[in-house]
């Protein structure tokens, strides 16, 4: 049983991952913590639902479709909503409460957008990926399976993206320090721009990867952002490989919590391992000394 | 090449730059003069774009360039070379090297500027699967002076080259920018506060004070007034007034 816990754990804990990972791309990139990611993940499922289940795609493409929209949808928001406030102060940051509450605004106009169109019940995404695989003694069904190697996949490519590409090197150069980028002659707007719009992609692949065994409804965004939230602070908030394995940890931790402590108290484990963590290592796992940031 | 004309700049409401006006020839290696605090950062940023110019105006090879965005001025061919803390000490010294030539997608012309750039500066070579945080003072600033030869510029701003280097390094880098100069026939500004070194290597000084151009003239006659170096040390505008170069 142990055995199939664990693999429970690690597919949402990568699916919690995933969305962190864009959670630390923005953090990292823009200086902002982005309070509407979870609803970013949310339209993602929207958008695979409506794909899959009434456009008719098949799943692989629908996952991909998805992710696009969502990338642009992310590209329009910093564009239009975020940009206004960055840019106020000469730079790219703002300081104080100004942002976040601007991305909890941005969440909370999501949401009602979506209960307009989608309507507040929740409902599942009928896809059939066929018998589980058997694996020695753990019997995984094949949701968990897509889940797992699309995660690993994307994370893959985005760690190619990154170190090997000139634009990931551009990206980072963004990340670490934008006046200098500036001064190497690259568009520093429009990276940014990008990496918003890869981190929402990511988010929305979290999302159609989770619809066909969670059910996609209207508040589901809001508890995947403070797991994720968790799991990026977990990891060491910034740090790309810290949000990848703070999402392993706080998925593994809260199913094992789950399946051997108490199932109804399901959704304290993460922020019981959260506290820990902070304590013992207030960086968290993989952070570096904390930029200081609003 | 770069020519200034009654340029003002800030922060927020606060003026910095009061009316700077300057010329920088083609070829030539123009040296700006000042001490902490008199403007120097804050005009380089006007000229790379990073800060608005509020009035006046800056032309580049008889454009002008004040309005445009500061990748726009790099790719125009006007590049500033940062100060060597300004590495980007997360990444390889070849990743930092090939991020100064981000703006170009000739990829040979690219492979070729960065053997130049090894030329120059062999132990760039040799360390160039390490990261920059790693690299000594002096390699640094090496580092960064290459990464700026990367965007194939017309000319290059240096920001304090001397800063927080020994003496014998500082000598040796401003041999490699002679070198630069006079192998590439590069256009340079190069902003210090080591007066004696910039002036040896430069053939005409502007001396700014206060947000204005306080003094100019030839670096040979520059070199042995004390006016110059008063100014520098931050002494009053009174008792530096030199009738023999004030403007």
């Amino acid at each position: 049983m142990l055995y199939d816990f664990l693999i429970v754990g690690l597919s949402i804990g990568i699916l919690y991952g995933l969305v962190a990972l864009g959670i630390s791309l923005i953090y990292s990139g823009l200086d902002i913590v982005h309070f509407a990611h979870g609803e970013i993940f949310m339209f993602g499922a929207f958008f695979g639902l409506v794909l899959y289940d009434e456009a008719g795609f098949n799943y692989p493409i629908t996952l991909f479709v998805a992710m696009i929209l969502a990338g642009i949808m992310g590209v329009i928001i910093e564009r239009v909503f975020y940009r206004r406030l960055t840019s106020q102060g000469g730079g790219y940051t703002v300081a104080g409460m100004g942002m976040i509450i601007c991305g909890f605004g941005m969440a909370i106009i999501l949401q009602n957008i979506a209960f307009l169109i989608w309507g507040a019940n929740g409902r599942p995404m009928h896809v059939n990926f066929g018998m589980p695989v058997e694996l020695g003694t753990i019997t995984l069904p094949q949701s968990y399976v897509w889940i797992l190697v699309v995660s690993v996949a994307l994370m893959a490519v985005l760690h190619l993206f990154l170190k090997h590409t000139k634009l990931g090197l551009a990206i980072r150069a963004v990340a670490a320090n934008k006046d200098i980028a500036y001064l190497m002659g690259v568009n520093v707007p429009l990276m940014i721009s990008l990496i918003f719009g890869v981190a929402c992609a990511l988010a929305a692949a979290g999302g159609v990867l989770i619809a066909p065994i969670n059910y996609v409804q209207v508040e589901m965004g809001y508890l995947m952002l403070i797991k994720a939230f968790a799991a990026a602070v977990v990891g060491g908030f910034g740090s790309l490989p810290g949000a990848i394995l703070g999402g392993l940890m706080v998925g593994v931790f809260e199913t094992l919590g789950a399946a051997y402590i108490s199932g109804s108290h399901k959704d304290i484990y993460a922020f019981l391992l959260l506290i820990f963590v902070l304590m013992v290592r207030p960086t968290g796992l993989l952070g570096v000394a904390a930029k200081v940031k609003a | 090449m770069l020519a200034l004309k009654g340029v003002e700049a800030g922060y927020g409401k606060l003026k910095i730059l009061r009316g700077i006006d300057m010329t920088v020839p083609d070829g030539a290696i123009i040296a700006l003069l000042g001490g902490n605090g008199t403007g120097k950062s804050t005009l380089l940023k006007a000229i790379s774009g990073l800060l608005p110019v509020w009035s006046g105006e800056i032309l580049f090879d008889g454009e002008p360039i004040h309005n445009k965005r500061p990748h726009e001025i790099v790719r125009a061919g006007l590049v500033q070379v940062t100060q060597g803390k300004d590495s980007y000490p997360g990444m390889t010294v070849e990743e930092n090297l090939m991020l100064g030539a981000f703006s170009r997608s000739d990829r040979a012309g690219v492979r070729a500027d960065l053997e130049k750039v090894y030329g120059f500066f062999p132990i760039l070579k040799e360390r160039r699967k390490q990261l920059s945080g790693l690299l000594s003072g002096g390699q640094v600033q090496m580092l960064v002076v290459g990464r700026g030869l990367m965007a194939k510029p017309k000319m290059i701003m240096l920001d304090e080259p001397s800063a927080a280097l020994a003496p014998k390094v500082v000598l040796d880098i401003f041999k490699q920018i002679n070198r630069i100069s006079r192998d590439l026939g590069m256009t340079i500004l190069v902003v210090e506060q080591n007066v004696r070194m910039a002036l040896l290597l430069a053939s005409y000084g502007y001396v700014i004070h206060d947000g204005k151009i306080h003094l100019e003239g030839d670096a040979k006659d520059m070199i042995d007034d004390d006016a110059v170096r008063l100014a520098y040390l931050g002494g009053t505008v009174a008792e530096v007034e030199s009738p023999a170069l004030h403007r």
